[in-house]
């Protein structure tokens, strides 16, 4: 019996010893001085939104490919792309974020709004700083760690009901909007622009609708807005989503008829490959340039894209997310010009707080190779967008088109407003 | 209880024991020093896993008081962790309670919750019942994404971290320790519910209802007491995730999380009260290992068609469990049983 027990004490501290370096080997790693910055980007590759996550995981991984090859990395030292599929589970974006800052990341970038929201909770408890691709009005307001390459989906509604004033609507009195958004924040931030702004545009918001990411009919609620003749229906989501409203809508006769536009999240190639014809004439908000423009990053995104990812031509996930590298370089530049590389190799949050501090902020008059609108900047004052500049665009032979030039997206402080977050 | 050869219970204290020879005693001792001293070696994000896990086995824990024990299919779980995030949340955040006190408010709430979508149970069985608890998780979902005047409309975005007597909870080492600490009481409280009059009335219900009322049980207030019980767990589960992840909303509880608890007490083991812990590990270390070997194969392939890493995980994580489901369909805690047996005859086969 006591040789047994014995035997039993020995394993115990066996599988101890050997656990023990196991696991540590397993966590533990804080950021150690080297010559790489290490850059955290999650995106939803697997789960209800492939379609957004995977070119957008090619666009991070090509942009870093590019940058490190042509760019020679930021600031002379290489970006190492720690890259996690988050499967668009909310809990699971907790400890990816938690892992970012455990490995030494010196900032991170999620995919969508809705896993910006979710990793926030620990990242701005942190200090640690970072940028959602698709950015929505929660992200923002009130300012936290959280910053937009791009402006946000109010921004996207704002845009689309101005030119809707300015250029189509041509009846007398108020036009009758209806929206659909994603019960999410996509959804939620055309909704906060829409509630904001909506009066002092002059149009009517008839009926706003709701629908689930797995939707797979809404012919119910568009045959309520068809009954209320709304004249416009505009609608934040993602392209599956957006491609089945739109051919219910064509199903029901509503379209053509009505003008639908849509949040930047809802537009671009995967909404045409998935709407197919229905599509046509469907208006559309897009944050950066136009794979057909002619300037030099689309050059450099047309060339990795062909040579690593060619069915991601077109595909404007690929683009913004190569975008949000591309800001997220000259932040890491900026970074290691003002507070040194061996302030940021220390990581943690003093890295953390010099990214923000003497990076994000510093930015200013950064082209991102033509990528975007206007120049990334911070702007302060409350506005954590780094480019608030966006343009209109119609879906036409079957491929997005421009049909305004770049106009600027004004700040909106919704946390100034009575009705946010009730 | 199983004890090894040789050892016998003399009195009734011996008999009720739960760790009952010195071995017992010993392991526990150890587990508990190796759980307890974990935050010395894992960095912040396996302690992230951890919690993880943590929360996940007292909800799961409940779902098999209820199911396992019980035999009342619930496929809403994660419904009743909604509404337990939520009621934490806002007891704490809008009425200013006490931490604890929105903890156990979390598990009455859901556990109230619970009992209402129990009624059915009376009437309904089996694939019925499942089919009503799943409308009870889409109700729940709808009802916190519609009444935004209370929820918020993008959810709770700044949910209190938890505190105990002027202790702020919220790093992830003090996380742990929290949820470790209800982890075991939770563990406990199922091993001991499990064991007392309620527990034997539940595996009579399951095992034949009819049986059970002919014995003199009330299978409805059992029914609905399992239904309490297993959603408290989940109310209690979902208090800790809402003051850990600080962020709430409805996108954190999926009905896909409703059936992989399922999933996970049927890897773990039906009715068996380690059988919660084995499949929670299994699975969530699966998902940490699936969600690590996707930028792992990228790296060392690089010409891999575009997207095969990041399908080779869901792939993967499926597999695993449709070969487990096969080769060992009694559960991780059937082979944890077969493993004690061969130790306690050891050096014997027989």
């Amino acid at each position: 019996m006591k040789h047994r027990k014995l035997v039993l004490l020995m394993i115990v501290l066996a599988v101890i010893l050997l656990v023990t370096p196991l696991l540590a080997s397993c966590g533990g790693e804080k950021a150690q001085p080297g010559q790489v910055l290490k850059v955290g980007v999650m995106t939803p590759s697997t789960g209800p939104v492939p379609s957004k996550g995977i070119p957008g995981q090619h666009g991070f991984a090509d942009a870093v490919e590019y940058i490190n090859t042509e760019l020679n990395g930021a600031g002379g030292y290489q970006i190492e792309l720690v890259w996690r599929d988050s499967a668009y589970d909310m809990q699971k974006v907790g400890t990816i974020v938690q892992e970012f800052m455990d490995v030494g990341c010196l900032i991170f970038a999620t995919h969508s709004s809705t896993e910006m929201k979710a990793a926030s909770g620990k990242s701005n408890e942190a200090g640690f700083p970072g940028l959602a691709a698709f950015i929505s009005t929660i992200n923002l307001h009130p300012t936290t760690h959280v910053y937009g390459p791009t402006p946000d989906y109010g921004d996207d509604w704002i845009a689309f009901a101005k030119y809707y004033m300015d250029n189509i609507w041509n009846g007398t009195g108020k036009p009758k909007m209806a929206l659909h958004g994603l019960t999410n924040p996509t959804g939620q931030g055309a909704k906060d622009g829409a509630k904001a702004m909506a009066d002092e545009l002059g149009i009517e918001i008839v009926d706003i609708s709701e629908h689930k990411i797995s939707t797979i009919d809404e012919t119910v609620s568009l045959q309520r807005m068809k009954d209320e003749q709304i004249d416009v229906l505009f609608i934040s989501s993602t392209p599956e989503p957006t491609a089945v409203i739109i051919k219910n809508a064509k199903d029901l006769g509503m379209f053509p008829g009505i003008t639908i536009g849509c949040a930047a999240a809802s537009f671009g190639k995967a909404l045409v490959d998935l709407g197919g014809s229905a599509t046509e004439g469907v208006y559309g908000v897009v944050h950066t340039a136009s794979w057909d423009d002619n300037v030099p990053g689309i050059t450099k995104v047309k060339e990795y894209c062909r040579k690593n990812n060619p069915q991601d031509l077109n595909n404007d996930d690929y683009l913004s997310c190569w975008a949000t590298m591309m800001v997220m370089r000259e932040i890491l530049v900026q970074a290691v010009e003002n507070a040194g590389y061996e302030t940021l190799s220390k990581g943690g949050i003093e890295a953390w707080q010099a990214v923000e501090e003497q990076g994000i902020q510093k930015l200013k008059d950064y082209t991102a190779e033509g990528l975007m609108g206007g120049t990334v900047r911070y702007a302060g004052g409350g506005d954590n967008r780094l480019d608030n500049y966006l343009r209109l665009y119609i879906i036409g032979g079957g491929k997005a088109v421009p049909v305004s030039d770049w106009q600027e997206a004004p700040l909106i402080k919704y946390e100034e407003l009575d009705w946010w977050g009730k | 209880m199983d004890l090894p050869a040789g050892t016998r219970n003399y009195n009734y204290a011996e008999d009720m024991a739960i760790f009952r020879t010195r071995t017992h005693w010993f392991l526990l001792i150890a587990l508990l020093i190796i759980l307890f001293t974990a935050p010395l070696w894992f960095g912040d994000h396996w302690l992230g896993i951890a919690n993880r896990i943590g929360i996940t086995i007292i909800a799961v824990t409940g779902l098999n008081l209820l199911t396992g024990y019980c035999g009342q299919l619930s496929i809403g779980h994660a419904g009743f962790m909604a509404v337990g995030a939520y009621t934490s949340a806002l007891l704490v955040g809008k009425a200013g309670l006490p931490f604890i006190v929105g903890l156990f408010g979390a598990g009455v709430v859901a556990g109230l919750v619970g009992i209402l979508f129990g009624i059915p149970s009376l009437r309904v069985k089996g694939f019925y019942l499942a089919i009503s608890t799943i409308a009870a998780h889409f109700i729940i979902i709808w009802v916190i994404e519609h009444w935004t005047s209370l929820t918020g409309p993008n959810g709770i975005m700044d949910v209190e971290p938890a505190s105990i007597g002027g202790l702020v909870i919220k790093t992830p080492t003090t996380e742990f320790y929290l949820i470790l600490i209800i982890t075991i009481l939770a563990i406990f409280a199922a091993k001991n519910i499990a064991r007392t009059r309620v527990g034997r009335a539940f595996v009579a219900i399951r095992d034949n209802d009819l049986a059970a009322e002919v014995m003199g049980i009330n299978i409805f207030r059992y029914k609905l007491t399992a239904f309490f019980i297993g959603c408290f767990f989940a109310g209690i589960a979902g208090s800790l995730l809402a003051h850990t992840s600080r962020v709430i909303s409805p996108d954190y509880f999926q009905f896909k999380d409703s059936i992989l608890f399922i999933g996970m007490i049927i890897i773990g083991g039906l009715g068996t009260t380690t059988g919660p812990i084995f499949g929670v590990i299994f699975i969530r270390l699966l998902d940490e290992f699936v969600t690590q070997l996707s930028p792992a194969l990228q790296t060392a392939f690089p010409n891999l068609l575009p997207g095969f890493t990041s399908g080779i995980a869901p792939m993967l994580f499926g597999l695993v469990i449709i070969l487990f489901l096969i080769f060992e369909p009694r559960g991780l805690a059937h082979r944890w049983q077969l493993f004690k047996a061969a130790y306690r005859y050891w050096p014997f086969s027989y």
